[in-house]
């Protein structure tokens, strides 16, 4: 029971570091927003794993809720933002592929370094992972700075938001159920509001590449 | 205290009527409330003058902190009385003033704070009443400035200058004051005063600095005077008075206030510091009113120079004071009152003037001005009386200060110490050196301006523009004849409110009389017997003429150097007047001219036409200023390299920052 525990609880985790990278490796917009989606489904697959271990029944409920939303309602939201533009790719990031993929090398192994106090503090089978969940924040914050495309930047935006969530299950075994709301809503509330914006900016010109936007400011 | 309770809330029954009423109604109303506000106010001020009353009001409500605090002593009733006496005839003057944007709700109601916050400053009495107080005068007058004419970039330009140097001031005073009351137990001036004592030295010098360069800023003194000449000629007239004329006497209030009756008088250093403050204003606000050919902008230089002499009281009594010479000190504040009270009298009426000029003629530049005599009698008698005040002719009011000045001066050198024999010598100096300064700037503004031939059509065209403007002026010029005439009348309250001033001991320096006369020392002048003499004089001469010598008045042309036709501009204008003085003083004024000549096509020996430029700048601001806004400036476009409108770039830097902060925490 155990070791299937863990077995579960790492696989689970580790996906979700994996779509994190995997976002940076693939340049189509829809890819992106699938492998969100995947990230999304592995997220509340800890918080349900987590949730059948200790026998949380709130945790659960966190956990259906974030299927639903990180894993469906968010990835269906952007899948149709870029339909608008199906063929677009993020073609010219602004720090390319293969150097992206060593600088998320790099964050993973930052965040190992600085989550090992954090594991120190309570170690067990969950905690262990800190990591990954940190690692996720880093990369996703590093897609957020590097990408050009409007959808990549909300991808990278929800990257980080699952990011915190996954160190808050592992951490704490989830926090309190009405915090998770709020925040799952303020992310819904974030993507829709952007998504708005994403079309709206469209209209007035071709292309959604933010690199030529100087005056958002006004 | 129950008459100020009325006047404040007629104060405020003004402001309120100035937001609401309809546009026919509002100024002649709102200023009708003003007005009785102020005449209640200085009435009962002058009544608890003369009767000597301290009176204390508290309430915990209205304000956070420490509640709403009023004292009334002498030295605040004082105070009240100058800032009332000018805000009555402020509020007639407005009925005549004001009209379009000028009358709008904002710039009435605003105006209507502003008469109200300048006669609660004095009577505040602590700390959070008297900071709410001198922001509401502050931010008020700055708004008063921009409200008006916020079209016009100059005053939008000073308005930015005012509202810099007048909320660092605040900072400095709030921080002083602050510091003042460390050991208080509350933060009332009372507790202030009690415990100062127990203050370490430095402490008290550390507060003493930082409330004298809030107070000094707002007194206008050298080198903390920039915004003064923009911002006050920029205001509307009505503001400008008020501005020129109690406002800036709150500086001079402030630092008696703190330095004399809060710390005590601290040590002889802080008063030669005033002292020296004083005569560097004095002199370079009198070089500068020389030189300026604006009226507006002469006047605010005079009232650089009129603060300069006053802080030179304020400072001498302070160092009489430490070397124990306490009738003399006394003298001394009292001379700084004394000219404080005369010179609101005379510069809001000169400023009330030049408003009834410039709305007359549509320019305040003296040398398109002239002729004006004849045309707007009323201005003219007004402005003549008060530049006679202004440059202290005997019989008028600053005659009677500048001399009780120039014997506390005198007198103090008695007194062998060194700081003591320097400040009097040097203050002497300054007084004389500025009183030929002033007398030149006056009679080039009243010589040029008023009397000869109109320069231009505005001057040739213009008349009185409404009677409420006169006689809000003329009103002003009462208090220069009486102070003039019958200093003794008023001699026992300006005494009182010195002696408050001074820490409480009571002396009496000059005799009551008609005249001045000093009782310990010896000097005595009578104006009204002065005048009489004059008079009596005149009127035999005048007889004598009439009965011996030719009756019939010959009338010719004036001698034009031999030219038949004489034109306007054939006479001395401002410039020329002024242009001998500002080649002596060319080291501190630093005049930039520029002459250029455009020479007749078929010979160069002909000139077609000669233009003339001419521009005095401020070698303060330029000098200490300038350099400064350069370094910030450099500073600002550095910035922008980091603020460049890139959104990758703003996420980089929450990202960079993110990084920097996991890993010094891991």
């Amino acid at each position: 029971m155990n070791t299937a525990y863990v077995s579960a609880l790492d696989v689970t985790a580790g996906l979700v570091l994996f779509a994190a990278v995997m976002t940076l490796w693939r340049r189509g917009v829809r890819t992106i927003v699938s492998i969100l989606g995947v990230q999304g489904l592995s997220l509340s697959a800890v918080a349900l794993v987590l949730a059948i271990h200790e026998h949380d029944t709130a945790l659960l409920v966190t956990g259906g809720l974030v299927l639903v939303l990180k894993g469906i309602v968010i990835p269906g939201l952007l899948l149709r933002a870029s339909r608008l533009d199906p063929k677009s790719r993020e073609t010219r990031p602004l720090v390319n592929v293969p150097a992206s993929l060593v600088a998320a090398a790099v964050l993973i192994v930052l965040s190992y370094v600085v989550s090992a106090r954090i594991t120190s503090l309570a170690p067990s089978d969950a905690t262990r992972l800190v990591p990954l969940g940190m690692a996720t924040i880093l990369v996703g914050y590093f897609m957020l700075v590097t990408r050009r495309r409007a959808v990549s930047k909300i991808v990278g935006l929800i990257l980080v938001d699952n990011g915190i969530g996954l160190v808050a299950y592992l951490l704490t075994s989830g926090v309190p159920f009405i915090v998770e709301l709020g925040s799952s809503i303020d992310v819904l509330l974030v993507v829709v509001v952007l998504q708005f914006l994403m079309v709206s900016m469209g209209r007035h010109s071709d292309v959604d590449v933010l690199t030529e936007r100087r005056e958002l400011r006004d | 205290m129950t008459w100020y309770l009325v006047a404040l809330s007629l104060g405020a029954l003004a402001a309120i009527a100035g937001a609401t009423l309809p546009r026919r109604v509002r100024v002649p109303v709102a200023a009708a409330l003003g007005a009785l506000g102020c005449a209640v106010s200085l009435v009962a001020a002058v009544g608890d003058l003369i009767d000597g009353r301290t009176i204390l009001v508290h309430s915990d409500r209205l304000l956070p902190f420490s509640g709403v605090s009023l004292t009334l002593d002498p030295l605040a009733a004082l105070f009240v009385v100058l800032s009332s006496l000018v805000g009555v005839a402020a509020c007639l003057y407005l009925v005549g003033y004001a009209h379009g944007p000028s009358a709008s709700r904002s710039a009435v109601s605003i105006f209507m704070v502003f008469v109200l916050a300048l006669s609660v400053v004095p009577l505040a009495s602590n700390i959070v009443s008297f900071m709410f107080a001198w922001e509401l005068m502050a931010l008020s007058s700055l708004l008063l400035i921009v409200t008006d004419q916020a079209q016009r970039p100059k005053a939008r330009s000073a308005a930015l200058w005012y509202a810099a140097m007048t909320q660092a001031g605040a900072v400095s005073i709030t921080l002083g004051l602050l510091l003042c009351a460390s050991r208080a137990p509350g933060q009332s001036f009372v507790d202030i005063a009690a415990s100062s004592s127990t203050l370490s030295a430095t402490t008290r010098t550390a507060a003493f600095v930082l409330v004298l360069l809030g107070f000094a800023s707002k007194a206008g003194a050298v080198p903390l005077h920039v915004w003064l000449p923009k911002a006050h000629p920029e205001a509307p007239s009505p503001v400008s008075a008020l501005m020129s004329s109690a406002m800036v006497s709150m500086g001079v209030y402030g630092i008696v206030r703190v330095g004399g009756d809060l710390l005590h008088g601290g040590t002889v250093g802080w008063w030669v510091a005033v002292a020296a403050l004083g005569i560097v204003s004095a002199v370079y606000g009198a070089l500068h009113a020389t030189t300026a050919s604006d009226f507006k902008r002469l006047l605010a230089f005079s009232t650089i120079d009129i603060m300069g002499l006053s802080l030179i009281g304020v400072g001498a009594a302070g160092v009489l004071e430490d070397s124990g010479m306490h009738a003399d000190a006394t003298l001394a504040m009292m001379a700084a009152l004394l000219l404080l009270v005369a010179h609101a009298a005379f510069k809001g009426a000169l400023f009330l003037g030049a408003g009834s000029v410039e709305r007359a003629t549509g320019t305040r530049n003296l040398d398109r001005l002239g002729g004006l005599v004849h045309t707007m009698p009323t201005t003219s008698v007004v402005v003549a009386l008060s530049a006679g005040a202004i440059m202290a002719v005997p019989t008028l009011s600053g005659f009677s200060s500048e001399w009780l000045l120039l014997q506390g001066l005198l007198h103090g050198f008695t007194d062998t110490s060194t700081p003591v024999v320097i400040v009097m010598l040097l203050g002497v100096v300054a007084l004389a050196l500025t009183g030929g300064l002033t007398a030149v700037a006056f009679v080039k503004a009243f010589g040029i301006g008023f009397l000869g031939q109109p320069r231009s059509a505005g001057a040739r065209d213009s008349r009185e523009v409404s009677r409420w403007m006169g006689w809000g002026s003329a009103l002003l010029v009462l208090p220069s004849l009486v102070l003039g005439l019958v200093p003794g009348l008023v001699v026992s309250l300006i005494n009182r409110a010195a002696d408050t001033g001074l820490g409480g001991v009571a002396t009496t320096p000059v005799s009551t009389g008609a005249g001045l006369a000093l009782s310990q020392l010896r000097g005595a002048i009578e104006p009204a017997a002065l005048l009489g003499a004059l008079v009596g004089v005149m009127v035999v001469l005048a007889l004598a003429a009439r009965t011996l010598g030719q009756r019939r008045a010959r009338r010719v042309d004036a001698w034009g150097c031999g030219r038949e036709e004489q034109t306007p501009r054939m006479q001395y204008t401002a410039t020329s007047f002024a242009e001998p003085l500002q080649r002596v003083f060319a080291d501190v004024l630093r005049p930039q001219m520029d002459v250029e000549v455009t020479h007749a096509v078929e010979s160069r020996y002909f000139q077609q036409s000669l233009t003339y430029h001419h521009r005095i700048a401020d070698v303060v601001e330029v000098r200490a200023y300038r350099p400064v806004f350069g370094v910030v400036h450099r500073v600002g476009v550095l910035a922008r390299r980091l603020q460049n409108g890139s959104i990758h770039r703003y996420l980089a830097f929450g990202f960079v920052a993110l990084l920097v902060v996991v890993v010094v925490l891991a």
